[in-house]
């Protein structure tokens, strides 16, 4: 490996992070499940790494894996958003805030 | 090759009820009688299917699904309680009737992926059979017929699980980056050896994030309340019930894995356990919705399984099979009467109850037991479960977690007293009507408050399945 594995799942880590505050911080439901994406993403990120430390094509399938579900989640969470998007017209996550304790 | 077959037949008889349900819902007129009576019916089948597969062994795709009697006995758990949500789905007011076979196709695919769940010993079949039954769940919630409220619970559902999905799968990527394999098996043989490495504690902390939101443990309880109001009764009948037992079952699976040699594992455990036990029973006084009451109480009951995991022990583990089941009845019966006292389908405050002791006796009679047994009173199930789980933690010495764990105890025993003074010392504003309770209601009810007593008495059969099944895991 020419980047050492540490650097990968630092690399890693960080899209996580940025992802989580993609997913906690933005105002909106689409960019909230973009965040959630690109935490998929970092995590595929350090199943390659692995994989490729230790010569193990396990991680790479782990990775098509993770592709198909987050494609299923896409579109479930993405129809969920069009529903509620018809039945409220608004995409901002404080409109969903009526049950509370 | 036959013989590998037979091992998946409880899942290839799912798979094929979602088949059945997938046509009926592609039928133009809705038929919510049809479709209670195919549901009805197959579910119980299913039930049948699972107890004749109780005893089957072995191993199938290349080791990654291990069919034991740990997984039977979930399974058997899973397909029982399936089966007495489809029970309570005579009135399906909540939800409407165009979308009754999707609801049931929805519900066995969850079913499904929670059977595939508690087998599987390899990371990526894991993953997959939790995300199918988490999907399956996000569907469910905001089928709902209604105002508004279904909606925002199915966001949140979705927003919150798909993050602590998201997390799992990160920690995923350690433990196998660590251990350089995804069957649990080899990891159990690598992890010990490097657990005190900061990457393989994370990754497995991280791992159990993903289970601890299906059980709502303290730090992502958060959708638990919410899902509970929101959601059409029948599915948080499924959702309190089913899916909290396949968490506890995976749970252990992967608690297991560290072979009770971290002490970081066991703290954090500690810690969680504790502060959902606290967190749930204190929120819960406060409670007006008997759905979100129930929730809450879920939250705890979800740190007092965790005391039976985090010992570590056969019969910690034990302890912890028994608890799960007890749960599944107990839970199952609450949702009963909430099901029958609210049958337009609405969400039930605990003033609702009022007068219902008149109104229907042996309802009253029923939840009583049922939130009695949740406290933890004897002669019910839920005092020898508390008991057991209790027990297991002072043979390991964990005095003081049982001691709030008591404490906790007592606290909630003051909400449940609630329900059950609502029940039968309130009188309603205005007098209503007696509530018509059907002849299978009433066989269903007698059933379960049965079970309910009959296994707290004499619980040694159950304990005995429980500790065979948990020494699978060890």
């Amino acid at each position: 490996m020419i980047v050492p594995y540490s650097h990968i799942l630092m690399f890693a880590g960080i899209l996580f992070a940025m992802g989580i505050f993609c997913a906690v911080a933005r105002r909106n439901l689409i960019m909230m499940l973009i965040g959630v994406e690109i935490m998929l993403n970092a995590a595929g990120l350090a199943f390659v790494a692995a994989a490729l430390r230790w010569q193990q094509l396990e991680g790479q399938v782990f990775v098509l894996f993770i592709f198909a579900i987050a494609a299923a989640e896409v579109s479930v969470g993405l129809a969920l958003i069009v529903y509620a998007y018809r039945r409220t017209g608004s995409l901002d996550p404080e409109t969903y805030n009526i049950l509370r304790w | 090759m036959m013989n590998v077959w037979t091992l998946f037949i409880p899942e290839l008889y799912c798979l094929l009820m979602a088949v059945v349900f997938f046509g009926l819902a592609m039928s133009a007129r809705p038929n919510p009688r049809r479709d209670y009576f195919a549901a009805l019916f197959m579910a119980g089948v299913g039930v049948v299917v699972a107890l004749a597969c109780v005893r089957l062994e072995g191993t199938l795709f290349f080791e990654a699904y291990r069919v034991d009697l740990f997984s039977q006995v979930f399974k058997v758990m899973l397909a029982m309680g399936f089966f007495l949500v489809v029970c309570l789905c005579t009135e399906l007011n909540g939800i409407e009737e165009r979308h009754h076979p999707e609801f049931y196709l929805f519900l066995t695919t969850c079913t499904l992926a929670m059977m595939m769940l508690v087998s599987s010993v390899e990371l990526l079949t894991i993953y997959v059979a939790l995300e199918l039954s988490s999907y399956s769940l996000y569907i469910l919630v905001p089928l709902r017929r209604g105002h508004g409220v279904d909606v925002e619970a199915g966001i949140k559902y979705l927003m919150v699980g798909a993050c602590a999905s998201a997390v799992m799968l990160f920690g995923l990527s350690y433990v196998f980056g660590v251990t350089h394999t995804t069957y649990l098996v080899e990891i159990i043989h690598v992890l010990p050896g490097v657990i005190g490495t900061p990457a393989a504690i994370v990754g497995l902390l991280l791992v159990l994030c993903g289970f601890f939101f299906k059980l709502a443990v303290f730090p992502f309880h958060f959708w638990a309340p919410d899902v509970y109001q929101g959601a059409a009764n029948q599915v948080t009948a499924y959702i309190a019930t089913a899916s909290k037992v396949a968490a506890v079952a995976i749970i252990m699976r992967v608690v297991a894995l560290s072979g009770g040699s971290s002490k970081y594992l066991v703290d954090m455990l500690v810690t969680l356990s504790i502060a959902s036990m606290t967190l749930g029973n204190l929120v819960a006084i406060v409670q007006k919705d008997m759905k979100r009451l129930l929730a809450y109480s879920s939250i705890s009951h979800a740190g007092y399984v965790l005391i039976g995991i985090l010992s570590m022990s056969a019969t910690g583990y034990a302890s912890a099979i028994f608890y799960a089941l007890a749960y599944l009845v107990m839970n199952l019966c609450c949702f009963l009467v909430v099901v029958k006292v609210s049958h337009d389908g609405s969400d039930l405050k605990i003033a609702q109850l009022a007068g219902l002791h008149r109104r229907a006796p042996l309802l009253a009679m029923a939840l009583m037991l049922a939130v009695f047994g949740l406290a933890g009173i004897p002669p019910t199930i839920g005092f020898t479960g508390k008991f057991l789980v209790f027990a297991a933690a002072m043979e390991k010495g964990y005095v003081a977690l049982v001691i709030i764990a008591m404490i906790n105890a007592t606290i909630s025993l003051y909400y449940y007293i609630l329900v059950v003074k609502a029940a039968y010392l309130m009188e309603p504003d205005e007098e209503l009507p007696r509530l018509p309770v059907s002849i299978p209601t009433k066989v269903l009810t007698v059933a379960l408050v049965t079970a309910m007593v009959v296994f707290g008495v004499a619980p040694s059969y159950l304990l005995e399945v429980a500790r065979a099944a948990a020494r699978m895991l060890m």
